[in-house]
């Protein structure tokens, strides 16, 4: 089982036939010339890849834009298409007062499997009151949470809320909510290394390529700025094999962690058995 | 006289050599021009037009030295964030094979038919996919 956990669904196909709402999702990603994707089309990637499934996260930001993103439902249209290949994930916007019976409804009725959030984009600290009242949902489902951390491309958003050490105390106070440290919290992976280390609730993803190829950048981020022995030793069961696609390149990011000295256990914990763990789907593989 | 269609392909390998050789016969045929000359262009540029013979083993050595013009594991520079696309460019390999292969193949064409050797097939090349709505033109002028 290979699980890509990271995939912005955002210019698939089936949710954008209002090219106004393509276009939107242009500017607020700043992702362009891209076009849309066919289910078809995402599937053959899937398969170059050796992906067997993908986790698609909504995003909302709907509090300062008035829409979101990609919306709950959406997520669940695409995951009702393909849906031994399709894991969906929910967003909420915390500022929104409605965010807690939005996201219930989520877990509850649309069945989706995880909370995406962004706090460098909301401008909230991830133990924000508003954000912990979303927390109490997560755990009462048994679901987790995918945050932004590091650098974010998209615009209007503030890195610094992306900083690995600002979610020690949610790691501290919530042992029991599995959260997930998109990109690594590049350029911070020490510190996010260092989370992780400490708190076994914490993980973190691959989806990072801002410089060079993807093995180039895998390189130097996993074997040099860590050493690789740090994930293949001590953290081999929290990280998780995330693309950040369509911003990333899904394809060779998947053959890069193969050549990363890594042994082949690990390897396979990466790709899946650890994000059926994230995911609560202990019973799958 | 001028005639012009497009031929779509949805590729579904990183790189893949597609005969293409029936569809613009189909094009000329269509065209209604008798003597004349075919143009074959991909509109993309890490895509390839060849002509070649139609074999397994010729297609998996054309493979091979593409390959070998153009590893994986070079440094290239075209290996970058590009800030027009928001996304990594990760395809200098298909750059490279596209500028060697050409974007492009003629043929004469005479009493309605292209002229074309027994062994001459035209290919459609794939160097970055899997891809969706790549676009070939097929122009016949007589």
């Amino acid at each position: 089982m290979f699980i890509d956990i990271h995939v912005h669904p955002a210019f698939f196909e089936p949710i954008n036939e209002d090219p106004l709402r393509e276009e939107m999702r242009h500017r607020a990603l700043d992702i362009h010339k891209n076009g849309t994707s066919s289910l078809q089309h995402v599937l053959n990637q899937m398969n170059c890849a050796g992906l067997d499934r993908l986790c698609l996260l909504a995003q909302d930001y709907s509090a300062d834009m008035g829409t979101e993103i990609v919306s709950n439902q959406e997520v669940r249209k695409l995951v009702d298409l393909v849906p031994d290949r399709f894991i969906g994930f929910a967003s909420v916007d915390p500022r929104d007062p409605d965010a807690p019976e939005k996201l219930e409804y989520a877990f509850a009725e649309l069945k989706l499997r995880g909370l995406n959030l962004h706090p460098g984009r909301v401008e909230l600290d991830p133990c924000d009151a508003r954000m912990e009242r979303l927390y109490d949902i997560c755990e009462k489902h048994d679901v987790p949470v995918m945050f932004h951390a590091g650098l974010s491309w998209e615009p209007g958003t503030h890195t610094e809320y992306g900083m690995p050490i600002r979610f020690e105390d949610l790691a501290m106070e919530r042992s029991g909510l599995r959260f997930c440290l998109g990109h690594f919290g590049w350029p911070w992976v020490r510190e996010t290394a260092m989370l992780m280390l400490k708190y076994p609730n914490v993980y973190a993803d691959t989806g990072v390529l801002y410089f060079d190829s993807a093995l180039e950048f895998y390189s130097t981020t996993f074997t040099e700025d860590i050493p690789v022995t740090w994930i293949d030793r001590s953290l081999r069961h929290q990280v998780l094999f995330g693309s950040d696609n369509p911003r990333f390149e899904q394809i060779r990011m998947a053959k890069a962690l193969d050549r990363l000295g890594m042994r082949e256990s690990t390897v396979e914990l990466i790709k899946g058995q650890n994000a059926l763990d994230f995911l609560g789907m202990k019973g799958e593989r | 006289m001028f005639y012009t269609e497009s031929i779509c392909i949805e590729t579904t390998e990183y790189n893949q050599m597609t005969v293409i050789t029936p569809q613009v016969e189909e094009i000329v045929s269509r065209s209604g021009i008798v003597d004349g000359m075919v143009t074959v262009i991909t509109k993309h540029t890490t895509t390839g037009i060849i002509v070649n013979e139609a074999l397994e083993c010729l297609e998996s050595d054309i493979s091979t030295a593409l390959g070998m013009f153009a590893p994986e594991d070079r440094p290239y520079s075209h290996a970058r964030m590009l800030r027009d696309y928001g996304s990594t460019a990760g395809n200098p390999t298909g750059h490279l094979k596209a500028m060697l292969t050409g974007n492009h193949c003629h043929f004469l064409i005479k009493d309605g038919k292209m002229v074309r050797g027994g062994a001459q097939d035209v290919y459609f090349c794939e160097f970055d996919g899997p891809s969706q709505r790549r676009e070939i033109v097929v122009l016949v002028e007589g």
